[in-house]
């Protein structure tokens, strides 16, 4: 009875993937894994997950990614520094090395994607579909194909940005212990470059999508950051390119909210922000998407040690001062550039000092409360007040404007200076701050709106090195460097290093220089 | 016809032989044998396992009437082993075998204190909690990822190492109390006929049996348990003082205002001395006057010393072991139910440490059950909770019902009386029920917003779990004794199948709670096994045995493992040159060399291309509808069987007619293609890591056991023995050399302090090395920049030792005097170390801020004066060398020996368990398994009276 040794999965919630595919359902379940995967960590809630080297919730995509672009950069710190053995420490300290688990965390999460999506490839491939006689829903398939493509291809500009490099592995690699050639931030350009072009024809048209899926704007977008950045990246200027792209996307039918606040509450999923402004979200529910993704960690985060506001901000205890802002973001609003009635502005500042001396004491410096979990009519969101609603705006119309404002004076062609002032003034305006005219809009001016604009979305250390103020000693925030009031960083922290446990396990990838 | 001579009954099953030849008979049930043809002159030879063997030449008479004599010294050298017996004099392997007379005695609860400290290296760590796991490791382990537990085979039933939900270990369910002998398997010599499950050694306990003659045994046992030490904390009065002190000199986020007047011990709040009870009751004799049976009942209460804690089992175990068609047919029928109890107390001794001291326990206007809790109008703070509180408003209980047996067909064959045919089936199952409450008044329960009203409405669930094993052995065993050759072999099959599943309800007063049920992939093993064993001249040993085990964790190319075994023994001292020394009595040296193999990992069929479909937490939203996601699983087509090869060679040694004796043996464990759960490259499978054959690990040491009755009179009988332990154990390989961190700890989410590391021991402390200023005091934050290149940060983290053992050691003694017994026993360890995470995350002064509260901290930050833990937590400093000398038990006994005409006697004892710890360690308690000490359940120390009473 040796036959008694082939046991197959008995539960409810596990399949042979051949069974679990001969369903037509599957696919759009799969589709929902490579979407989940930049929300959630596992799948059996937010305690789980399907990596490891890093605790569940840490690895979560959203998280890591703002840990990496914000947490590392001037606008926020996180207080409990021996999180992570630590690495939290290193990263918001600039001090970081190849053993950091935050990076092992983003790169297996980003590196997990792709695996997702070349799974489903190879599932969804024209055979597959006609052999389990399912061809009768391949256009809708076609578009699942696209969508999935478009998220590997989002990974690897994540990647591409913060490692400058990744292993590069597609649906015709085997599934197993295969080892991907690196490819380098060239070659991780072109392909997300030809990738994205090749897919557009397939996505749904801009705006047009349901919620949280992707359409043709995502795409755009993400072309559109790749130029404007990439004379970091490759060493050309695209923002011509950038033009294109950011037109496109204003083209697409978005608008802005008209609260500027609406873009980080419980329900902006389908408040007016979640209808028009927001391109794309990174989901959360606290009932249905529960995870401990940057939404959570931020709101949770955002409530003060002195103040105890948790109820305010629509959660339950939250994290008793988890984090706070640095000077000099604070400064971006405090020093005059704009009215105090900034409506971006949302620092506490009362009975608290703007300077953080200690890290570990969580009643010094200013905190801010711009993510909610609390909906337009100030309801709160869901019945788990330790998880929230408000679903994380990973791209947004507000940045497309001030991309294309920034590509306009970095040279490009395309987009007129009157009509940058004009999307600039219109975020403005929203915010009841003060207008500019073109002789303001300069790239001084751009770093530091895109500041009051943008901060805490996961942008900021992308957008200090485009402007040359992240390394180096022309801009020194506190802690940057692991100093009180800041020192001069190395050129080479511009780029992470490689994480040594991916390297170990990948010997095709090198580090990068300087590490 | 044949009796023993104690009480003068009857001994059925006493095989007699012709010596030299194979003319043999047994005795009936009544004693009676006979055989015929025997000349005068001829000589029987009459043996019984724990008997002495008699050799009787036989003379005119026809009659021969033998009265075979007990010996305490050969009842200790019967060892069974797998799918057989042997003595310890023919052993060829590294075999220890413990019996009931040396069983650890005190307050033993589970099987496995039985032989704490008392074999070299095998060590016990037991839990501090009432009928809690113990872990056992024999010769260091073999594995890095997958089990190092080592195989527990009761009555020829593997039994899994998965406990049911609700249950305390897998071993608790079995009365200390019905165990006859336990034998440990070291070398792969001897284990390797269980192939797939020996890398880390096998425990065979056997149960009592019954006998002929009407037996009845009544043990009654009852202790008081006490708190031994507690974490030293500021009190009330000293806390007040401190937090003016640290206020004055600055330090923000307290004040006085938040003081208390009260002076609480929160630590002895939590824990409550009790009584402990144990009592069982068996009788033994022969059904119908023909058929041994046995039964037996026990009943265990041991409340645990964490308040609202308790563990109480009742056990009934039934034997019968007719002999049928002429004693060619033996039937042993094994039955055993058991039944836990438990309520479960939380570990709360973190908030007992941390909670403020100048608080009251109770608060008459508290919403809160009367509990001082942190609030504000109903509306819990950010801060702690009342650890009292918090145990007594939860009632997690749960009852495991366990049933497990055996039923053996033993049958001769009629005219091949050499050959056995065995045929074992098993059969173990354990169903928890259990529930989980938290009261409707607690702080700590699920908090609910109704129309802008919040209430908290506890915690409700519910759950079922199921283990199951089925066992079928078939075998047949031939022994047959030529002139000068002795040849035992036995060949065989073995089939043995787990089945788990768990059902949860969830939090029922949540409204968005899932129940599901979680049905555990079966697991399914296979062995084909054969093994000989061959003795020349009585001076030669040779024993050869293969096992193919097939398992269903690993794909069809990849699941069958051989797994071949030799070895052989010199009994030097039967030799010419010895044979008459009045110094050495006995010398036998022993060779061995095995492979055995390792499967048992977590996960079931990494092979297969599977889909998981996500629970209602873990859906994506699209548009406005939620979406189960599907995600494909890391698959690992290869993975196949860790091995691990051992050599051993060792002497057994007697001296002066055994009176000094022992043994001194030297292994060498090497594993091979180590499963572990290691990093696989990202992008080509469904996780960052998974199940993999990635290294090499050796495990090498030396054991060396010695015992003697110093004094043996009729008045005064004194017995020592001694064993030590050396080991080592080492990773040879890692696959592309990587680092593998393991060993969370407190103080910081996703914080690990140990890893495994090409050339260390595993679970190798990976610190920060601490840099002291010139009157040696530990500077907050410094650090040596070990790669020196200017900065600190995690790639300065050094190896810097490992919590396992380089040596241990047990000692016990016994002394009799007249009717007097004291027993004790002591346990050393050295060379281990501990990481103090009860310091490292709490002994800092920030931690005195709460968020919205005071906190207290250990008195261990005025030797520091240490601020803030995220500097401090990794240092090198936390790291304390634990070693120990304890004495686990102490007992003095009086027996009243016939005691009347219907009691045989009657033995009054009281003793103490847990009586001192001698170390360095500045923890509560230096034997953390693992260790990592971040709070335990504190082991009592308990003070102990009890009787057994013979009939």
């Amino acid at each position: 009875c040796t036959n008694e040794l082939d046991v197959t999965p008995k539960d409810d919630d596990e399949f042979l993937s051949e069974d679990f595919y001969a369903s037509t359902d599957s696919y759009r379940q799969a589709l929902a894994g490579i979407y989940g995967n930049l929300s959630l960590t596992g799948t059996t809630g937010p305690a789980s997950s399907n990596l490891q080297g890093i605790d569940a919730g840490t690895s979560q995509y959203g998280r890591t990614l703002w840990y990496l672009q914000d947490l590392a950069a001037d606008e926020v710190i996180w207080s409990y520094e021996n999180d992570e053995g630590g690495a939290v420490k290193a990263i918001q300290r600039n001090t970081w090395s190849s053993s950091n688990t935050i990076l092992l965390g983003f790169f297996s999460r980003a590196m997990f994607s792709v695996a997702l999506t070349n799974d489903f490839l190879r599932q969804s491939s024209e055979e597959n579909l006609a052999s389990r006689g399912h061809s009768a829903i391949s256009s809708e398939i076609k578009t699942y194909r696209a969508e999935a493509r478009l998220l590997r291809a989002l990974a690897y500009y994540h990647l591409m940005d913060l490692f400058g490099k990744a292993a590069f592995v597609t649906e015709n690699d085997p599934i197993g212990v295969y080892q991907g050639p690196e490819y380098n931030r060239e070659q991780l350009f072109t392909f997300i470059e030809s990738e994205l072009k090749a897919i557009e024809g397939d996505l749904v048209g801009a705006n047009q999508n349901e919620y949280a899926r992707a359409d043709k704007a995502v795409a755009w977008m993400i072309l559109a950051k790749m130029y404007l950045n990439a004379e970091v990246y490759i060493g050309q200027n695209k923002y011509t390119e950038c033009l294109t792209y950011c037109n496109k996307i204003i083209g697409g039918g978005f608008s802005l909210a008209s609260n500027y606040s609406y873009n980080f509450l419980a329900d902006n999923d389908y408040n007016e922000a979640g209808q028009n402004e927001i391109i794309f979200p990174l989901v959360v529910d606290s009932k249905v998407t529960q995870n401990w993704g940057p939404t959570t960690v931020i709101i949770n985060g955002e409530v003060g040690s002195l103040e105890g506001n948790a109820v305010a901000l629509g959660v339950d205890n939250g994290w008793g001062g988890a984090l706070r802002v640095r000077k000099q973001f604070a400064d971006k609003f405090l020093n005059g550039d704009v009215p105090l009635t900034d409506k971006r502005n949302t620092l506490t500042t009362e009975g608290r000092e703007v300077e953080i001396i200690d890290v570990g004491d969580r009643d010094s410096g200013y905190i801010i409360s711009k993510y909610k979990n609390i909906g337009v009519d100030g309801s709160r969101g869901g019945v788990h007040f330790e998880f929230v609603n408000t679903d994380f705006p990973l791209f947004r119309l507000a940045d497309v404007y001030l991309m294309y404002a920034e590509a306009v004076v970095r040279g490009g062609s395309g987009g007129t200076m009157g009509e940058a002032v004009v999307y600039v003034n219109a975020l403005r305006n929203r915010a009841n701050s003060t207008t500019i005219t073109s002789n303001d809009l300069t790239l001084n001016f751009l770093i530091d709106e895109r500041s009051r604009e943008l901060h805490w979305e996961g942008h900021r250390r992308q957008d200090l090195i485009r402007f040359g103020l992240f390394t180096g000693g022309n801009y020194n925030w506190a802690w940057k460097g692991g100093s009180p009031n800041g020192i001069a960083l190395s050129s080479h922290l511009d780029i992470y290093p490689m994480p040594a446990n991916n390297m170990a396990a990948n010997p095709n990838l090198t580090q990068n220089p300087g590490y | 016809t044949v009796t023993e001579a104690t009480g003068n009954s009857a001994l059925p099953g006493v095989g007699i032989i012709i010596k030299g030849t194979i003319k043999g008979a047994a005795t009936d049930f009544d004693g009676n044998y006979s055989i015929d043809n025997v000349k005068p002159g001829d000589v029987l030879v009459f043996s019984y396992i724990g008997f002495n063997t008699q050799e009787i030449t036989v003379g005119n008479n026809t009659t021969i009437n033998v009265v075979m004599v007990e010996s305490a010294e050969s009842l200790d050298e019967v060892v069974v082993i797998g799918y057989g017996t042997t003595t310890i004099k023919d052993a060829t392997g590294s075999v220890a075998a413990v019996t009931e007379k040396d069983f650890n005695k005190g307050n033993i609860v589970t099987p496995a204190s039985l032989i704490s400290g008392r074999v070299a290296g095998v060590n016990v760590t037991t839990d501090g909690s009432p009928g809690g796991g113990s872990a056992i490791r024999i010769r260091g382990g073999s594995s890095l990822g997958a089990s190092n537990d080592p195989l527990i085979v009761v009555d020829g039933l593997p039994i899994s190492n998965s406990t049911a939900g609700g249950s305390r270990s897998v071993l608790a369910s079995i009365n200390p109390n019905d165990i006859e002998s336990m034998s440990i398997l070291k070398d792969a010599s001897s284990t390797a006929i269980y192939g797939s499950r020996a890398s880390n050694g096998v425990i065979i306990i056997t149960t009592k049996k019954g006998k002929s003659g009407f037996n009845v045994d009544i043990n009654f046992k009852a202790g008081y348990q006490t708190l031994a030490d507690k974490i030293e904390v500021f009190s009330g009065d000293e806390y007040r003082t401190l937090i003016a002190d640290r206020v004055a000199a600055g330090q923000g986020g307290i004040s006085i205002e938040q003081l208390g007047n009260a002076n609480t011990d929160w630590q002895d709040a939590i824990y409550e001395e009790k009584f402990t009870f144990d009592q069982s009751v068996s009788v033994s004799g022969a059904l119908f006057n023909n058929v041994p049976a046995r039964v037996s009942w026990g009943n265990t209460k041991q409340p645990g010393l964490r308040k609202t804690s308790n563990f109480e089992r009742n056990s009934l175990t039934f034997n019968i072991n007719p002999s049928l068609l002429d004693e060619h047919l033996k039937i042993n029928f094994n039955a055993n139910i058991s039944s836990e109890n438990n309520r479960f107390a939380s570990g709360v001794e973190g908030a007992a440490i941390y909670f403020d001291p100048t608080q009251p326990i109770y608060d008459a206007t508290s919403p809160f059950g009367g509990f001082f809790e942190y609030h504000t109008n109903g509306i819990r703070d950010n801060a702690g909770r009342n650890p009292l509180a918090s145990l007594l408003q939860r009632e997690n209980t749960s009852i495991v019902d366990r049933l497990y047996g055996n039923l053996e067909f033993d049958y001769k064959l009629k005219f091949l009386p050499e050959l056995r045919a065995v045929l074992n089936l098993g059969y173990d199952r354990s169903y928890g029920v259990g529930s989980n409450i938290l009261s409707t008044e607690s702080i700590n329960g699920f908090r609910f917003e109704e129309d802008g009203v919040v209430s908290y409405i506890g915690e409700e669930s519910e759950y079922t779990s199921e283990r199951k094993n089925l066992l079928l052995d078939a075998y047949l065993a031939y022994n047959k004794e030529l002139e000068n050759l002795n040849i035992e072999a036995t060949a065989g099959y073995s089939y043995q199948k787990f089945t788990a599943e768990d059902f949860n309800t969830g939090n029922m007063r949540d409204p968005e709670a899932e129940r599901d049920t979680n049905t555990h992939p079966d697991v399914v093993l296979l062995g084909f096994f054969a093994r000989t064993n061959l003795s020349f001249m009585d001076k030669y040993l040779l024993t050869l045995s293969y096992r193919r085990d097939g398992t269903s964790r690993f794909n069809s190319d990849n699941r069958w493992g051989n797994f071949p075994a030799a070895a052989l023994a010199w009994k030097i001292n039967e030799e010419d040159f010895l044979k008459d020394s009045n110094i050495i009595s006995e010398l036998k040296l022993r060779l061995g060399w095995g492979i055995t193999g390792q499967q048992d990992i977590p996960a079931s069929y990494a092979f297969l291309g599977r889909h998981v479909t996500g629970d209602s937490f873990s859906q994506y939203i699209f548009g406005n509808s939620a979406v189960v996601v599907g995600i494909p699983q890391s698959k690992f087509e290869d993975i196949k069987w860790e091995e691990t090869t051992t050599y051993n060679a060792g002497f057994d040694y007697g001296f002066f007619n055994d009176k000094i004796k022992g043994s001194i043996e030297v292994y060498l464990k090497e594993s091979n293609d180590l499963l572990a759960n290691v990093a696989v490259a990202d992008g080509s499978n469904f996780s960052n890591a998974g199940w993999q054959n990635i290294g090499k690990f050796t495990s090498k040491g030396l054991e060396f056991a010695i015992g003697s009755d110093i004094v043996s009179t009729d008045d005064l009988n004194v017995n020592v023995s001694y064993n030590l332990n050396l080991n080592r154990t080492e990773i040879d390989e890692l696959a592309f050399g990587q680092d593998i961190e393991v060993g969370g700890i407190g103080g910081g989410t996703g914080s690990r302090i140990q890893v495994h590391r090409e050339g260390f021991a595993p679970y190798s402390y990976l610190v920060y090395k601490q840099l002291y200023d010139t009157a040696g005091a530990p500077i907050e934050g410094a650090y040596a920049d070990i790669n020196q290149d200017g900065i600190i940060n995690t790639s300065d983290r050094y190896i810097y030792k490992k919590p396992n053992a380089d040596i241990t050691m047990g000692f016990q003694s016994g002394i009799n005097y007249k009717d007097f017994d004291l027993v004790f026993n002591l346990r050393a360890s050295f060379g281990n170390y501990m990481y103090n995470n009860v310091n490292s995350s709490r002994a800092q002064y920030n931690l005195l801020q709460d968020v919205t509260a005071l906190g207290n901290i250990p008195t261990a930050v005025l030797e520091t004066n240490f601020v803030e833990t995220a500097n401090v937590l990794i240092s090198d400093y936390y790291l304390e060398n634990a070693s120990f000398l304890k004495m686990d038990n102490l007992n003095l006994g009086y027996t009243f020996n016939k005691f009347n005409s219907d009691i045989s006697s009657i033995r009054v004892w009281t003793g103490v368990q847990n009586v001192f710890t001698i170390t360095n360690y500045s923890g509560l308690d230096p034997e953390v398994f693992g260790g990592i000490d971040n709070t335990i359940y504190p082991r009592p120390r308990t003070f102990l009276m009890g009787a057994n009473i013979k009939f």
